[in-house]
């Protein structure tokens, strides 16, 4: 009887396997994204618009969950099989302009005259992250940087004003959190401060901005040595580490964060301070924005500001013959066309020189912390740019996960991780 | 004869105990309906909440509307079931064709059957995308089944399971002039409903699993399997672990169904030597 | 449907065919091809496309291979980067831990509960159902609902609060991680063998327990001398396979832990996966799986040759 069932089914299916939707070269676009609503939401409304305008040149829009896209976007680019246009994070691109398998940006297909007129119209720095060999390789659709976020409620509960009285140096935290920690015995049930753990990428990025802080960076200018294990680097993760054991406002095991949500405890009121991107604000949403206030990464120099900016851009396919790179190109124009609306759509500032001077922004500026977001994006610089950089990534986030975690000596952590970064340049 | 009160006595504690130790075995999944019908604060509530206030049934339909569920959900449910039967099919003719017969190299054939099993697809990755790219098979259903159609597993099982069958049985039926495909169709496959339930349950529910691979091969949203649309719920607003659980509530349903269609086989018993119990 | 009466359907004409088969030396060879033909689906699905991309990746595992630029011949090169480092060294440790420490108590455990769901208890089948309804469950829901059990808030930590043990944070500390996931891939594992248990529990007659019991032995000493000689063909079967399963075990590390915290849940799979995808070095993740597949494969050799040895056939 089960045997029959089975034929039967086999024969249903048959037909219907051999009969896949036709997925036969449609004359088509394709843009291939990763997973990052409202962000995907509003590209699909571009996509949307783009395709009554241009049926000859329909898009076809797909995403994919964030970590495994950047995975399957490797797998397709290296057998050549990858979508006209993609998206990429900053930091990934020196892994793929390096090895020549995006195509230049063509800048005056874009209406600029050459690439410094277009860096005008950015925001100082705002494409350096995307320049390779004096070209330009993609073009960005979001700015971000990391910010301080803090617990209104809590600052005034403890009769602090959080307009006020919020922390500026990276000392000031551990001051004002030792006030804002609670604990029950000895455990800590709401910490004064943390740093999101979950991901090396995020490591990287707070690591690279006290690093440099400090004056130093993690890689040297020829991008072939590690100097994180340094002076400053070893500041650096002595800062890092400071909140778990000289503070004692911070520890790592209450966290309830996950990669999804990395911010939770924030949200959950489960930490009076937390430092997180600007995409925070939209995924928080207003009812738990009503509790949080956002100020500025904190510095080591206050008068000399030093932060970290990441984006994603949209970068081109060079195995498309060259009349669809201009279409892509022309799409591509179409998509940045509108900062105010990417912003309004997706919480994310564009990285446009003029932004700020928009109008009908001020009201965001004034209830969605827009002003700190660009002005941390103007004294900004990304990330260390390197094809190995997930390599250095994982060897700084294993430091930091040995210093805090373990307790190891920050200098020997630190050491370590040279070790590791310094085995990986050498494979290049 | 009756056993002594002692024994009777422990007997049925040990029953009991096994009935508890079924909680135990049970608890995430009750955990995961639960949390499925929790609003999003009382999914981590402390102390804990082992119920949810108020049944949340909309996150169902708030989850599964975000993205095109439904057509991961087929696409899911027709590949799965594809492999399922590929794996029975090709697995049962190849386990016994191992188990029962003598043919020139079959040790060596076998060994490299089971080489196949030592690495898992997720190493093999870029290679088989490539010979699937090559047979024309990207973003379509075959491309999808080819690669898991038959798995060194279900062919190690069947030929376990066969092996123990009596060659009696094939002998009998060789003497009457059954063909050999036929002896294979009426005789062996019968006999095995416990393996071939197994397997069954097996190869849908580790289809169903796959996500390295669609995520490679498969570009279209049409095309999407379920696993990809579970992923990509991640990432969204600060209230997402109940609906995310939703979603898994709904994604564990047909394997669920799977197994309780193949379970009579392998739960009641089929002793090979008719022993009854 | 009989034996005799299926066969009799078949008709005289194909008997006197198949007697006519079924006559001397053709009768082997006969045999021989058709013992082939139901083994050659299996197998051509199983060259192309696993066994073939398996021979691509001994073949890179010679070359140079960052997924995009062209590879390079460089020869011993990557076994050689891989045996001085120090994370390929610890995958290859964290692999084993998690191996034996998930095999091991699998196979007392299954054939506890196939002992216990063997016996003679009212409501048995649905019991067994209860027991067995795991195995339906998918590795990616697996994996989400257990990282969910043991967030520090979670229900791990809830319940062991009421016997007194302190919140741990379970998936970030280096001394429980790995633990945290051999646990899961236990109750995930044990379910499974014990039905295969139970197949092997049924097949043996009760006249040997029977007659062990006529001869004064204990429910122990029929254990040791009846169950485990008739059942070892099954165990050793189980050895082999969950050892290799555990071996392949990529997802749990990857969804709920992504190897860490420092590396002490990173598997030998998700080392060689992270080698090549996310460092783009390719040829050296070939390479590691190499050496995993040639570990595997001499583990199984050894054990197919016990299987030979011990027990009935």
């Amino acid at each position: 009887m089960q045997r029959s069932f089975i034929a039967l089914l086999s024969a249903a299916l048959v037909p219907a396997i051999l009969a896949t939707p036709s997925l036969a070269q449609q004359k088509s676009i394709t843009w291939w994204e990763h997973s990052n609503p409202p962000h995907n939401n509003y590209s699909q409304e571009l996509v949307g618009e783009w395709n009554k305008k241009h049926p000859d040149n329909a898009v076809q829009y797909d995403f994919f969950a964030m970590t495994p896209y950047f995975k399957k976007l490797s797998v397709a680019l290296s057998t050549k099989s990858a979508a006209d246009m993609f998206t990429v994070v900053d930091s990934l691109l020196p892994s793929f302009t390096t090895k020549d398998v995006l195509a230049p940006i063509h800048i005056d297909w874009l209406g600029y005259k050459n690439l410094d007129d277009m860096k005008s119209a950015y925001l100082p720095g705002a494409l350096d992250g995307y320049i390779h060999n004096g070209k330009l390789y993609a073009v960005p659709v979001v700015s971000a940087t990391l910010s301080l976020y803090i617990n209104s409620d809590h600052f005034k509960e403890a009769g602090l004003d959080p307009e006020k009285d919020y922390p500026k140096t990276w000392e000031d935290i551990g001051r004002i959190g030792q006030k804002l920690v609670k604990r029950q015995g000895k455990t800590i049930t709401r910490e004064g401060f943390d740093f999101a753990m979950h991901s090396a990428q995020w490591t990287m990025w707070y690591m690279e901005g006290l690093i440099r802080q400090y004056g130093g960076s993690i890689l040297d200018a020829s991008g072939t040595k590690c100097t994180a294990n340094s002076d400053a680097g070893v500041k650096a993760m002595q800062t890092r580490a400071m909140y778990v054991r000289k503070y004692e406002i911070s520890d790592p095991t209450v966290s309830v964060a996950t990669a999804a949500l990395p911010a939770d405890d924030l949200a959950k009121g489960r930490v009076s301070m937390f430092i997180t991107h600007a995409g925070s604000v939209a995924q928080f949403g207003p009812a738990a924005m009503q509790h949080i206030k956002v100020v500025p990464f904190p510095q080591v120099n206050p008068a000399k500001p030093v932060t970290v900016v990441y984006g994603f851009a949209i970068a081109v396919n060079p195995t498309i013959p060259e009349a669809k790179q201009k279409t892509v190109h022309e799409l591509i124009r179409f998509i940045i066309q509108d900062p105010k609306g990417w912003y309004e759509k997706t919480a994310y500032p564009y990285p446009s020189a003029n932004f700020l001077k928009l109008p009908g922004l001020e009201e965001a500026r004034k209830t969605r912390y827009l002003d700190v977001f660009v002005k941390d994006i103007s004294t900004g610089s990304f990330a260390t740019r390197s094809p190995q950089f997930v390599e250095i990534a994982d060897a700084m986030h294993r430091a930091m996960e040995r210093v805090v975690l373990k307790g190891d000596d920050e200098k020997k952590s630190l050491d370590q991780a040279c070790a590791d970064i310094n085995d990986a340049l050498k494979q290049q | 004869m009756s056993k002594p009160a002692a024994l009777r006595w422990g007997g049925r504690l040990i029953t009991v105990l096994t009935i508890a130790g079924i909680g135990l075995v049970l608890l995430p999944y009750f955990w995961m309906v639960s949390s499925s019908l929790k609003t999003g604060s009382e999914v981590f509530e402390l102390p804990i909440r082992w119920l949810p206030e108020h049944l949340q049934w909309a996150n169902y339909p708030n989850a599964l509307s975000r993205w095109s569920f439904g057509t991961y959900f087929l696409n899911s449910t027709v590949v799965a079931v594809a492999v399922m039967i590929c794996n029975l099919l090709f697995c049962s003719l190849a386990g016994y064709g191992f188990a029962k017969f003598r043919f020139r190299f079959r040790e060596a054939w076998f060994i490299l059957v089971l080489c196949t099993l030592m690495l898992p697809l997720e190493i093999v990755l870029v290679p088989t995308y490539l010979v699937v790219r090559q047979l024309g098979l990207v973003d379509t259903y075959a491309g999808l089944i080819a690669p898991l159609a038959v798995d060194a597993f279900g062919i190690f099982l069947m030929r376990q399971y066969i092996r123990d069958l009596p060659d009696s049985l094939i002998e009998a039926a060789r003497l009457d002039g059954c063909s050999e495909f036929g002896i294979f169709w009426r005789i062996i496959l019968p006999n095995c409903k416990p393996a071939l339930g197994a397997l069954a349950i097996l190869s849908f529910r580790d289809t169903w699993d796959q996500f390295l691979w669609p995520l490679i091969v498969v570009s279209k949203n049409a095309l999407k399997t379920f696993p990809l649309g579970l992923a990509q719920m991640e990432g969204i607003d600060s209230a997402a672990y109940h609906e995310i659980m939703a979603v898994a509530v709904v994604g564990m349903l047909p394997a669920a169904l799977i197994f309780l269609f193949f379970q009579r086989s392998f739960v009641r018993g089929i002793a090979l030597s008719g022993v009854k119990e | 449907m009989s034996l005799r009466a299926g066969s009799r359907a078949i008709g005289d004409k194909s008997r006197i065919q198949s007697r006519r088969f079924w006559k001397g030396r053709p009768f082997h060879a006969r045999l021989r091809t058709a013992g082939f033909l139901f083994v050659l689906p299996a197998l051509l699905f199983l060259l192309i496309f696993k066994f073939l991309p398996m021979l691509d990746a001994l073949r890179l595992s010679f070359f140079k291979y960052d997924l995009m630029s062209a590879p390079v011949f460089i020869g011993l090169q990557n076994y050689h980067t891989l045996w001085n480092n120090p994370l390929f060294h610890q995958a290859f440790w964290v692999s084993a831990k998690y191996m034996f420490g998930v095999s091991i108590p699998e196979w007392i455990l299954a054939l506890g509960l196939a002992i216990l769901l063997n016996r003679r208890m009212p409501g048995r089948p649905l019991i067994r159902l209860a027991y067995f309804f795991p195995i339906a469950m998918s590795q990616i829901v697996v994996a989400m609902v257990w990282k969910f059990l043991y967030n520090p808030l979670g229900l791990v930590n809830n319940l062991l609060s009421y016997i007194g043990i302190d919140r741990v944070n379970w998936l970030s500390t280096e001394a429980t991680a790995l633990p945290a996931l051999i646990a899961i891939g236990i109750w995930r594992g044990v379910p499974l063998f014990a039905v295969i248990y139970l197949a092997g529990l049924q097949s043996i007659p009760r006249e040997y327990y029977e007659a062990a019991r006529m001869d004064g032995a204990g429910p122990w000493q029929r254990f040791i001398h009846v169950t485990l000689p008739l059942l070892t063909p099954t165990i050793l079967f189980i050895v082999v396979l969950s050892l290799i399963s555990a071996m392949k075990v990529f997802l749990n590390p990857l969804v709920m832990t992504e190897g860490g915290p420092n590396g002490t849940t990173r598997v030998l799979p998700y080392f060689i996966y992270d080698t090549g995808f996310a460092y783009f070095r390719m040829g050296e993740a070939a390479a590691a799986s190499m050496v995993l597949f040639c570990f595997v494969l001499g583990l199984t050799l050894i054990q197919l040759r016990l299987l030979r040895q011990g027990g009935p056939s």
